[in-house]
């Protein structure tokens, strides 16, 4: 299947193109927003078309037999592993947001008979691996979440590709955080070039007074973009830390809208971006304050730093706020390494190339050690130096 | 190329420099001789920090005229990584904050670069650490600071020690001291200048370029040097100092 076949199709159409009974909704909101293109805002920067272009083989989502193991393994969409005890199951989506900006979130609803549900229990820490085996697929499914308010829950989010080629990952979370509770989620994702493609789509509501911990650490290759759709509700926070480092010709990053919807609500989100070679690094962030959000405190702010004079970051923080009484900034830089720092470095005897290195690590360090866990601390360490040693880089 | 130095470690000879379109140092000459303190004093905007990048290899500084030769070798043309390896040191006035780098992940890296460059064999971290640690309680330093990122959040008096620590650990042969006592107070003062002192082995030099003489209570100079407009004006033992407290340096004359 090309996804392009469905470009312009009016509601009934895409139903029987997608072989989809009732969810109207979804039909006409996909139908509505039409699929992205490189006129799209969301996907002005990323190279979707050619992804929609390509014929993909769809895959059946069968569900298996769930073994207990140490963590959640979701192999090309089908949950094959789970932590015992854990509450995971297949249902529809009951809860679909109605206005979510991106045509690829209904897409993935509807190509999505059911979704997996994930109920966490508690304060646990719990791992989650995607594992993709098949090639030349499009792969889809979508991941349903919701946790225990008072409770405080982790999950650990990491993607291992076996040797595959030419296929597209289109998956996504709608997590619902729960009153007076704080879900951390940190999601580590080493694309190889020539591997596979991803586009996620996500919808995160935060109850009252809960907190959504996200960190996203997006190396390598290959075309990936996070679209992220994040509701506030009274005094509930987000803090949001993207730390993205490509090579060679990917284009992956983030566009995000974080909505102010409650009184009191808090949202802090920094994007650190390390760029090398040809890559193209994405950050288009809104945050919007509703009339119904006073007293709102809103942060927002990119870094990029280009590692070769071909390497090229779109940052584009934005803010949209429809009320007086509120507190909210926004900035991005894009620059070079800092020439005092470099030079402090070497006046000690350390060379070039070395302190280069020194503090492109150092700067991606200062968001991978906001992961307070040392194992998954060191783990992000090591995933990120293996793909930053392994990009060779000119003097 | 070797060059005669005349005994001495470093040999300014009739330097010149730049920094963007302003001329700086207009024909400075200066000779350090080994195991030596040489201070540098002159007025604001006498070139004085300018002379300590230009021997180091700073970026900011172009080389326009004269030479710099250490040990025998002129170094204009050498980086400040390799300047640095040959044992050349500056202790910056504002030494840079480099979140994320971590103090003694940084200084091992510096060391272990310096003992490749002599053909000796890296420290490992264990013994480092032990190496590191005996520093530290020189100094006064908490222990806590090893394991910070490099100088994030110091304070004043913190950056100057832990210049004096790297200078320590590094064993450099010609110590620069740009301003080593501002914003020093006078418990910070006291261990940074022993931290100096014990650096004292008649062989290494010191360039300590001071806008006062309080650190000269501390360090005991060899030689004053008067620098004014670009240039060495006055070169004198220590008694020079009284003098400039009570006359300042408009009074020096051009010897």
């Amino acid at each position: 299947m090309k996804l392009s076949s469905l470009k312009d199709l009016q509601p009934n159409e895409l139903a029987a193109s997608l072989n989809v009974k009732g969810r109207e909704v979804l039909l006409e909101r996909l139908a509505t927003l039409g699929l992205p293109s490189k006129k799209s805002e969301a996907y002005r920067y990323f190279d979707v078309e050619s992804l929609l272009d390509t014929e993909y083989k769809l895959l059946s989502y069968m569900p298996k037999t769930i073994e207990v193991g140490e963590k959640i393994i979701i192999e090309n969409g089908i949950v094959v592993s789970a932590p015992k005890g854990l509450r995971i199951y297949y249902e529809p989506c009951e809860m679909i947001d109605p206005e979510h900006f991106d045509p690829m979130y209904y897409l993935g609803h509807l190509l999505s008979g059911h979704t997996i549900k994930i109920e966490i229990d508690g304060d646990v820490e719990l791992d989650l691996e995607h594992h993709l085996t098949q090639s030349d697929a499009l792969i889809n499914y979508r991941i349903v979440l919701y946790n225990q308010s008072n409770r405080h829950a982790t999950l650990y989010e990491n993607f291992v590709a076996d040797d595959i080629q030419n296929t597209l990952l289109l998956y996504g979370y709608d997590m619902h955080i729960a009153r007076d509770s704080t879900l951390n989620v940190v999601k580590l994702q080493t694309m190889k070039n020539e591997n596979y493609d991803m586009i996620a789509s996500h919808k995160i509501n935060v109850a009252k007074q809960a907190n959504a911990l996200l960190k996203t650490f997006d190396l390598g290759g290959d075309k990936g973009l996070q679209l992220l759709k994040i509701d506030l509700d009274t005094h509930a926070h987000v803090e949001a830390g993207h730390l993205l480092y490509l090579n060679k010709e990917s284009k992956r990053g983030m566009v995000s809208q974080i909505i102010h919807k409650g009184e009191y609500s808090t949202s802090k989100q920094e994007a650190k971006n390390i760029l090398d070679g040809h890559a193209r690094g994405i950050f288009d962030a809104l945050i919007r304050v509703e009339e119904t959000a006073k007293f709102t405190k809103a942060q927002q702010n990119s870094k990029a730093i280009l590692l070769h004079e071909e390497a090229y970051m779109v940052a584009k923080p934005q803010l949209e706020i429809y009320i007086d009484e509120l507190e909210a900034s926004h900035g991005a830089t894009t620059g070079q390494l800092d020439e005092k720092q470099l030079f402090y470095l070497q006046s000690r005897g350390i060379s070039y190339l070395e302190a280069r290195k020194m503090l492109v690590i150092a700067f991606a360090n200062t968001l991978i050690e906001t992961v307070k866990d040392a194992r998954h601390q060191e783990r992000i360490k090591a995933a990120f130096e293996e793909v930053f040693y392994a990009t060779k880089h000119n003097a | 190329m070797t060059k005669s130095n005349n005994g001495s470690i470093m040999t300014i000879e009739n330097l010149q420099a730049k920094i963007g379109d302003k001329n700086i140092l207009k024909g400075l000459n200066l000779e350090l001789e080994p195991g030596k303190v040489h201070a540098i004093m002159g007025p604001n905007g006498a070139g004085k920090s300018t002379l300590s990048k230009a021997l180091v290899g700073h970026y900011d500084v172009e080389i326009t005229g004269g030479d710099i030769i250490y040990k025998g070798k002129s170094i204009i043309d050498m980086d400040a990584e390799e300047r640095a390896l040959e044992g050349i040191f500056l202790s910056f006035q504002h030494p840079v904050e480099i979140p994320g780098v971590n103090n003694a992940y940084f200084l091992r890296t510096a060391l272990n670069a310096k003992r490749k460059h002599e053909g000796k064999e890296e420290l490992n971290a264990a013994e480092f650490l032990r190496l590191m640690k005996s520093h530290l309680e020189m100094l006064g330093m908490k222990s806590d600071m090893i394991s910070r990122s490099l100088n994030e959040g110091f304070s004043g008096g913190e950056k100057k020690r832990n210049e004096i620590l790297q200078m320590l650990i590094l064993e450099p042969e010609v110590i620069i001291l740009d301003e080593i006592d501002s914003g020093l107070d006078i418990d910070a003062l006291r261990a940074v200048s022993e931290g100096i002192n014990k650096m004292k082995d008649g062989k290494r030099s010191f360039l300590v370029i001071t806008h006062y003489s309080r650190i000269l209570d501390y360090i005991e100079p060899d030689y004053i040097h008067v620098l004014k407009d670009g240039r060495i004006i006055k070169t004198a033992g220590p008694e020079l100092v009284a003098q400039l407290e009570e006359h300042g340096y408009d009074a020096i004359e051009e010897a």
